[in-house]
């Protein structure tokens, strides 16, 4: 199966902010009021009822300064942190075309996957106990639809299709921008977490933090600590233990002292 | 003068064997709950406990069983685990303990240096599975940097301990047959403690 993805390309975000609207009514969330902050952002940050976030980044340049809307949700990681860092089977799964899903029915709500995720996307909703994320619309795109974000936007900032495709396009694109003088321009495709299957294209791909995108995310070092040499170091020290001392009982036996009851 | 072999020792009291067994019991939850979260493998433990939403919930609790029964027993055995000359000595030589040639080793006072650094270990131990367990507990209130510390803390001392407590098992029952008896009801018999801990039965008698 073909590996889908999204395409950003922030320099067409026009920052109505339609998406963050057609994620909220697609899969039926309440808004709920967040914090009005001065700027034209829709809530500080994400949230367990609310996916998708335009970040609307300040950022003073020499000539002025240039506003920075950065569509803001769940990336969809080749290798996904918050399935490495997952305790219950089946309850983050990856699928064959990428998308990285939430399965509520097994999800236990410990938030290991809030610590896992290098993007820290996943949020805990106080009221179910479970936690929650984009799911690339994985219910529309298993029946051939775009995912709902995609197929509102009017500028073509979004595009949805397959990941080979998008990355080609975002490549050209990159360097039509380029051509444009913009030189720092590049597609954000973060390898620490084994490219990503959604895309952006930055006018400045040196400076990804000024977008409100890490620059370098990985797998937490204690997760792969964890999920790695612990596994076996645990493992060794219970098999160890008691093979160790049922051995132990059969070489050396109990040690008893004169005139033990019998 | 003879051994009354039929007298029976009074080893722990009631406040000791509650606490131990109190302790016993909810880190054996805690534990097999615990590896549940630990190993997809061994996911299949929390539905013996009753699903993993329910262990996720209960887990907790039970450390916080746990570190209580513990804060009893070690305000009542710290100062009998002090190590001293004879207990250092005694470690030096404790291989030839688990093989039954206790030649050189010092006698053992109501704990053997053994016990005392099992005690000293879990303590310790438990400090740290208090603390990053109230980091796990709480995931949407902690800070980052202190979640990503306890998620591999947590485990790693956690096996440490199981790892302990399975010697300690082992020692409580199979190995030293008569000292089950004495967490249980609370007494052994003298020849049990004359040949386990002389030091102390030396003491007792002397009153």
């Amino acid at each position: 199966m073909q590996t889908v993805a999204k395409l950003i390309d922030t320099t067409l975000c026009i920052g109505c902010k339609a998406c963050e609207l057609a994620c909220q009514e697609w899969n039926d969330q309440e808004f709920t009021l967040g914090v009005f902050q001065g700027t034209y952002q829709t809530m500080p940050d994400l949230a367990h009822n609310f996916w998708n976030l335009i970040k609307f980044n300040e950022r003073e340049t020499a000539g002025g300064m240039s506003w920075l809307m950065t569509k803001y949700q769940c990336m969809h990681c080749a290798d996904p942190g918050c399935l490495r860092a997952c305790p219950a089977p089946g309850a983050i799964v990856q699928l064959r075309n990428g998308i990285v899903d939430f399965n509520h029915d097994h999800c236990i709500g410990c938030g290991y996957c809030i610590t896992g995720c290098p993007f820290d996307v996943p949020r805990l909703s106080p009221a179910t106990k479970k936690v929650y994320k984009c799911s690339l619309c994985s219910d529309r795109t298993a029946v051939g639809l775009s995912p709902a974000c995609i197929k509102t936007c009017p500028t073509n900032c979004l595009t949805f299709g397959a990941r080979d495709e998008l990355l080609r396009k975002a490549e050209s694109r990159a360097e039509q921008l380029r051509a444009d003088g913009h030189a720092q321009a590049g597609v954000y495709n973060p390898q620490g977490v084994g490219g990503t299957n959604v895309l952006y294209v930055l006018k400045d791909a040196t400076e990804p933090e000024a977008h409100g995108l890490p620059k370098d995310p990985t797998i937490p070092l204690s997760v792969a600590l964890w999920k790695g040499p612990l596994k076996w170091l645990g493992t060794l020290t219970l098999v160890g233990g008691i093979l160790g001392t049922f051995f132990h009982y059969v070489r050396f036996g109990p040690r008893t002292y004169e005139g033990q009851e019998k | 003068m003879p051994l009354e072999t039929d007298r029976k020792i009074p080893r722990f009291d009631f406040g000791e064997r509650a606490a131990h067994w109190m302790a016993a019991i909810s880190f054996l939850y805690a534990a097999l709950t615990g590896l549940a979260l630990w190993s997809h493998k061994l996911y299949w433990l929390a539905f013996v406990f009753g699903g993993g939403a329910t262990v996720r919930g209960w887990h907790p609790w039970g450390g916080v069983v746990f570190a209580l029964a513990l804060g009893v027993m070690f305000s009542r055995w710290a100062r009998q685990m002090r190590l001293d000359a004879d207990d250092r000595t005694w470690l030096r030589l404790s291989h030839r303990y688990m093989v039954h040639d206790e030649s050189g080793l010092p006698e053992a006072g109501r704990f053997n240096a053994g016990q005392k650094m099992l005690f000293w270990m879990q303590s310790a131990l438990a400090l740290l599975l208090f603390a990053s367990g109230l980091v796990l507990w709480w995931p949407e209130i902690m800070p980052r940097a202190l979640r990503l510390l306890a998620i591999v803390v947590h485990p790693a001392a956690a096996l440490g301990a199981i790892g302990g407590i399975i010697v300690h098992i082992y020692m409580g029952t199979a190995a030293v047959p008569e000292a089950f008896r004495g967490m249980m009801q609370g007494w052994v018999r003298p020849g049990w403690a004359l040949s386990h801990h002389p030091r102390w039965f030396k003491e007792i008698s002397r009153h």
